[in-house]
């Protein structure tokens, strides 16, 4: 079956879709990730996220509310950023702790959830795919979820782009220069939270980390400007999550798995072509 | 003639960590003082600092900024961080370090406007830096990174400049020249240095405090050089250690002829 015909099927459009929203979030949050030096905490988020999808399954067999897995997720991510964003905590506690706490405890909930739920009555996402992602099986309210996410994202990061870029870069200036640090970091894992639901869709829980860091990381090998940085981010994005998951299509492969190992194969790629010509150069002068 | 008072610290006592860092300072530093506090490193230097800067509030004491409150007060200071305080690696121009020195004017506000990229020309003229204004801060000189941080704080127009071992990055050679740029700034900022490097307390600075645990304030410029012999040995032996006394006394010297 050659590419053409993929895009004719219905759920290869979602599919696309949900990569190019997947693409445009971790482009910009994914930067402020990679500069900021947070993508461990960032990591951290995206595992708590399967405790919430477990939760959301487990509630349908309750039958006590029918919350759909991926607002499970989000319910999730909000609360771990709120507890590592909370200035009591970020004080006191050392942040790695904190960090590993909230990533198993998220992991054994979702465990221990989706064990309860009787798989005879209500329809279970097979964890593995939860973990590692299935684009095939994006519905369509996933993505009008993810939609609503990625306005919420760019809304908030076009009005505190300046504020965002002095925190990440210089927090004690940020304090003097009247930001309200606290905050605002609060605000900066939430946009990290929101920016995980949209992508556990696609890569899954665990390789949220990668769609993260990995274009962010390629596209700082080129560029010294943090809203080029963003935009060469989303391309790349863009870009190596279609030809990944057509390729995962062709070859019948796993595709989160399948678009992390192409991200990092350019990462790579992109390192040596950086240092060829830096080396070419050396030599010209 | 009364002098303005730029920054009163009235009996300041201090505690990081729940151990009293400085002790009963008291302090005026002047409009149009070149002000150098020396002392070695865990004298309470940063904390000082971080009292100036409303960073932290003293256990005891006053601190007046212009006659304000150090959170209301700190919109006239500009402030120049050690060179270790910010991350190198940080994809930004020397063009967006010095804008970012407008977001205490410009506020939420999301866009800086045209007469904040107008201030951030001056300021990078001001420090002879415009022609580098589209450089990655990682391809800086530490003398000329030091100088894109100084137009950062120059950007929002305060009444003093406080700088935090300014010098350290830079190469001895060039720290005359940092010198002569902070001491032509001083015509019309009110200077606050900080450092550990008795080197620095050149024949610029017009006032000097010693710091260790207390501060010893240096007034009379005619005593200065006996009186710095002596707050010399008041302070820790490693500060004669790491800078060498008699040369202090040069460069006072020189100033005295000149």
């Amino acid at each position: 079956m050659d590419v053409f015909e993929l895009l004719q099927f219905p759920f290869v459009q979602r599919m696309l879709l949900a990569a190019f929203f997947a693409s445009i979030a971790c482009g910009i949050i994914g930067t402020y990730v990679v500069v900021k030096r947070i993508v461990f905490i960032s990591g951290g988020i995206a595992h708590t996220t399967f405790g919430g999808i477990g939760f959301a399954y487990y509630l349908q067999q309750l039958g006590v509310l029918y919350i759909e897995p991926l607002f499970g997720a989000l319910i999730f991510a909000l609360i771990s950023a709120f507890i590592i964003g909370l200035p009591y905590i970020r004080n006191r506690l050392r942040e790695d702790s904190t960090i590993g706490i909230l990533w198993v405890v998220g992991m054994a909930l979702g465990l221990l959830f989706l064990n309860q739920v009787d798989r005879s009555k209500i329809v279970v996402q097979d964890p593995v795919s939860i973990l590692f992602g299935n684009v095939l099986l994006i519905k369509i309210q996933d993505l009008y979820l993810m939609l609503g996410l990625i306005i919420a994202i760019l809304t908030i990061t076009v009005l505190l782009y300046k504020d965002l870029q002095i925190l990440t870069f210089d927090e004690e200036f940020a304090r003097i220069s009247g930001i309200r640090v606290d905050l605002l970091y609060l605000v900066l894992m939430i946009l990290i939270a929101l920016t995980t639901v949209v992508l556990i869709k696609v890569v899954g829980v665990i390789l949220v980390i990668a769609m993260l860091t990995i274009p962010a990381a390629i596209s700082n090998l080129f560029t010294h400007n943090l809203k080029n940085m963003m935009i060469l981010a989303i391309i790349i994005g863009i870009i190596i999550s279609f030809f990944g998951s057509m390729i995962s299509l062709i070859y019948n492969l796993p595709p989160g798995a399948t678009i992390v190992i192409t991200l990092a194969f350019l990462f790579l790629l992109s390192l040596i072509l950086k240092n060829l010509r830096f080396a070419i150069y050396k030599d010209i002068n | 003639m009364g002098k303005n008072i730029a920054i009163e610290l009235n009996n300041i006592t201090a505690s990081y960590d729940n151990e009293i860092v400085i002790e009963n300072i008291s302090c005026d530093i002047f409009d149009g003082d070149f002000f150098g506090i020396i002392g070695p490193n865990g004298g309470g230097k940063s904390t000082l600092l971080k009292i100036i800067l409303g960073l932290l509030t003293p256990v005891k004491g006053i601190v007046r900024i212009y006659g304000k409150s150090p959170k209301i007060g700190r919109k006239y200071i500009g402030y120049v961080p050690q060179y270790s305080e910010y991350d190198k690696q940080y994809p930004i121009t020397v063009w967006d370090v010095v804008l970012m020195g407008r977001r205490s004017i410009r506020g939420l506000h999301p866009i800086y406007s045209s007469k904040d990229k107008n201030e951030t020309i001056e300021a990078l003229k001001k420090v002879n830096m415009l022609d580098l204004k589209k450089r990655h801060i990682s391809e800086l000189s530490g003398g000329q990174r030091q100088r894109v941080f100084i137009a950062r704080a120059l950007v929002s127009h305060p009444k003093i400049l406080l700088l935090d071992e300014p010098t350290a990055s830079i190469d001895r050679d060039l720290q005359i020249n940092f010198y002569k740029l902070l001491s032509q700034l001083n015509e019309t900022v009110t200077i606050v240095l900080v450092t550990h490097d008795i080197g620095v307390i050149s024949s610029y600075v017009n006032r000097v405090a010693c710091l260790n645990h207390y501060m010893f304030t240096h007034d009379d410029e005619k005593m200065i050089s006996k009186e710095m012999l002596e707050a010399t040995y008041s302070c820790p032996v490693d500060l004669i250690a790491h800078g060498i006394p008699h040369r202090v006394l040069d460069e006072h010297k020189k100033k005295k002829k000149s």
